[in-house]
């Protein structure tokens, strides 16, 4: 029998995605991991890969909007005869077990034909409804706790001696990793030089909106990174293996030239990529970046890694700005509804433990700031909270300061029309 | 000692409390009337009625001849045209003859006749086993009754509340049926006197408790709460919970608990399939207590066979306090 690929559901209310480019054309032999396809959502755009290897056939047009779990082809093995596409396609409905939240591609796509495969007994972890609960109230990934009730059965008390345990160990121990390509978004229109942009630490792709208002004339593209808005959400070992990975993504994108933008912990990616990637960086502009000294602000990233609700959220938010009333209620509420997935935030503590261990900054990059050639600025809100501004003397000469009175640790927010400005005038 | 202290140690039988909800009954509402075969001289087949039928007369208590079908239509016609009622069957089991009346009248026809007519009719039922009177005498058929949308169904465990629900039932437009385990005849207790109700659909908590819960009806809140008193020392801290209505059923009551302990337990006597725990523990599935839930719930609940006559075997088919006492302690410890 074929194997069915279907549209995967990339994020929470999607309902259908629009097949934009196969990688692969009719016919074509594919192997299981290889990029098949792109799609875009009202929200994303991101890669698929094949979750299975086979001849492709019956694949539906680029342009094509298909609902998520529906096919958009089949893969056929070695010889079998390819006739017209299987019927018995899968439900379309959005929940259906097998495709729920999941941001990576499939791995189990349905056979045709046969009914939806249900989860074999031990893919599923036994919990007590009070356990899952509890786990949930307290971000923790329950199917990575071992239960201690009968046939493994995780319950209360489970959960809450780890909660005892404290929220180092918490992030850490259990997030359930994923695999998969960090999710890269593009703006529509522009032309000339793109321009990557870099989130910073516990934000996402969605943060650059009011500084993206002044960049409209070049093609914007912003990575999210692991554990991050919507890209998976890898075990990242280190800040070197943190790096490689948005290298790669950066890498992916075969960009001649690009102008590189990052924001904190995005900072010190795109400095890292300059780093070795100087030929192809027309500028390096750098907003607050970590790895320039020791001192960050440890209570507050995990404050907000730990932050389950908007109330407990909203004080370590207020801590990023230099004026508080930015920070309103319904752009905290929003704020928390974007890392309601208690395994986001348990995948960003385990991040914030091995990035910024006892609340200090673990990577130096100095010596990369110093031998950086492609024409660089550094941007900084001497009001900044987070990582201190003084941080940005370290710069040599050659590397432009703009230092803004009265900003916090998100001048691209808290003055974007500034910052816009400035960054319009020269990329 | 003064008066009211020797009125708040008074004790009466559980059938002596229901002879004298039903006399303060007769004695101050003329519309009251006793219904039943072998009420009257004879006092009622358990004896409860005893000698109402010299103080009030073989008007108002009546003995109704062999025919439970016949005797409860008569009730429901009374009730219909504004009398109240009180019709006792001699055992519960024989509501299978009256069912007609029972189910497909006096529940209904308030309904059928767009609510301008009510049947404020009680029934009683001496229900129950553990007196050897074997498959036909012995059931706990409850659960049939508390199917039935327009009857409330109570299963007072007390002597004070079956005295207050009587007296509350009768104050009911609608008919009210009283489930009475025949073992807590002569189980006393204290009793209020004079005139009091026991509201209808108000579970009590007999003993509060942290671990785990029990829900138990009738007898089985007496086996609950003696399970109770020895698993306190185990360091099982165990609430029981009285359910005395099972329609209206107290949600509130039960779904508190359950978030409060995490762990339930069941406890009745009429057959576990399809019976009033499967009734709880749904209740409980549904709302929102389900996400307290800490274990399984347990269901103990009649076997699935009519009630035999050997002894032996009569109390093997309902729970008893050792089946009580395993299920609770293999929940507390996590064993199932």
């Amino acid at each position: 029998m074929p194997i069915e690929v279907i549209m995967p559901k990339v994020d929470m209310d999607m309902a259908k995605g629009r097949i934009v480019t196969w990688h692969v054309s009719e016919g074509d032999t594919v192997t299981k991991g290889e990029p098949l396809f792109d799609i875009e959502t009202d929200k994303a755009a991101m890669e698929v890969e094949a979750a299975d290897s086979g001849i492709l056939h019956h694949a539906v047009p680029e342009g094509t909007d298909v609902p998520i779990g529906k096919p958009v082809a089949w893969l056929y093995a070695e010889g079998e005869e390819v006739g017209d596409p299987p019927a018995g396609l899968a439900p379309a409905e959005p929940d259906a077990p097998a495709v729920k939240d999941d941001p990576a591609p499939r791995a189990d796509a349905p056979r045709p034909g046969a009914t939806r495969r249900e989860p074999d007994a031990g893919e599923k972890q036994r919990a007590t409804p009070r356990a899952r609960a509890l786990a949930r109230d307290g971000g923790v990934d329950i199917d990575a706790i071992a239960g201690t009730g009968p046939r493994g059965r995780v319950q209360a008390g489970d959960v809450a001696a780890l909660l005892d345990r404290g929220p180092a160990q918490l992030g850490a121990a259990t997030f359930r990793a994923e695999t998969g390509p960090l999710s890269v978004t593009r703006s529509k229109g522009g032309t000339g030089t793109p321009v990557v942009m870099i989130h910073g630490f516990a934000s996402d792709a969605t943060s650059w909106a009011p500084l993206e208002a002044h960049l409209k004339h070049r093609p914007v593209i912003r990575i999210d990174l692991p554990g991050h808005g919507k890209s998976p959400k890898l075990k990242v070992a280190s800040f070197a293996a943190l790096l490689q990975e948005v290298r790669r993504t950066f890498d992916d994108l075969n960009l001649d030239q690009a102008h590189l933008i990052g924001h904190s912990l995005g900072g010190a990616l795109a400095l890292g990529i300059a780093d070795t990637r100087a030929r192809g960086i027309a500028s390096l502009t750098l907003i607050a970046p970590a790895g320039l000294g020791p001192d960050i602000d440890g209570a507050a990233l995990s404050g907000i890694c730990r932050a389950s609700r908007a109330e407990s959220l909203a004080p370590w938010l207020r801590r990023l700005v230099a004026d508080e009333d930015i920070i309103t209620d319904s752009y905290v509420r929003l704020a928390m509804a974007g890392r309601s997935d208690p395994n986001l935030r348990a995948a960003q503590s385990a991040m914030a433990d091995t990035l910024f261990p006892d609340g200090v900054q673990a990577v130096d990059l100095r010596a990369a700031l110093d031998r950086l050639t492609p024409p660089a600025r550094i941007i900084w809100g001497k009001r900044d909270a987070i990582i201190p501004w003084r941080h940005a003397l370290r710069a040599p000469g050659r590397v432009a300061l703009h230092l803004f009175d009265g900003i916090g640790h998100m001048p691209q927010i808290e003055c974007a029309e500034e910052v816009g400005v400035l960054l319009r005038s020269q990329i | 000692m003064n008066a009211q202290t020797r009125t708040e140690m008074r004790e009466l039988s559980y059938a002596e409390a229901i002879r004298e909800a039903m006399d303060i009954a007769l004695a101050s509402d003329d519309r009251v009337i006793l219904m039943g075969e072998d009420i009257g001289v004879y006092g009622g087949a358990f004896q409860v009625t005893g000698d109402l039928v010299e103080k009030y007369g073989t008007d108002r208590v009546m003995d109704t001849p062999i025919s439970e079908l016949g005797g409860a239509g008569v009730a429901v016609g009374a009730a219909l045209t504004g009398l109240k009622p009180i019709f006792e069957f001699q055992f519960s089991d024989f509501a299978a003859l009256a069912m007609e009346q029972i189910v497909n009248q006096a529940a209904k026809v308030r309904y059928m006749l767009g609510g301008s007519v009510s049947v404020p009719l009680v029934m009683r039922f001496p229900a129950g086993s553990g007196t050897g009177a074997a498959a036909q005498h012995s059931q706990s058929i409850e659960a049939w009754l508390g199917h039935v949308p327009g009857l409330k169904v109570v299963q007072p465990s007390t002597p004070e509340d079956v005295k207050g629900m009587l007296l509350a039932a009768l104050e009911d437009p609608d008919p009210v049926m009283i489930f009475e385990h025949k073992i807590l005849y002569k189980m006393k207790g204290h009793v209020p006197e004079g005139h009091y109700t026991t509201p209808i659909g108000k579970a009590a908590i007999r003993r509060a408790g942290k671990d785990l819960t029990i829900v138990a009806t009738s007898l089985m809140v007496h086996k609950a709460l003696a399970a109770a008193e020895t698993l306190g020392p185990e360091g099982i801290d165990v609430e029981v919970i009285d359910l005395r209505t099972i329609r209206p059923m107290d949600r509130e009551t039960v779904l508190a608990s359950v978030r409060k302990t995490g762990r339930l337990i069941c406890v009745y006597e009429g057959v576990k399939t399809l019976g009033v725990g499967a009734e709880i523990s749904a209740m409980v599935a549904e709302s929102d207590a389900f996400d307290f839930l800490d274990a399984p719930i347990v269901r103990l609940g009649g076997a699935e066979c009519p009630i035999p006559y050997n002894p032996e075997l009569e109390k093997a088919v309902v729970p008893q306090v050792p089946d009580i006492l395993d299920a609770a302690r293999n929940l507390a410890k996590g064993r199932i």
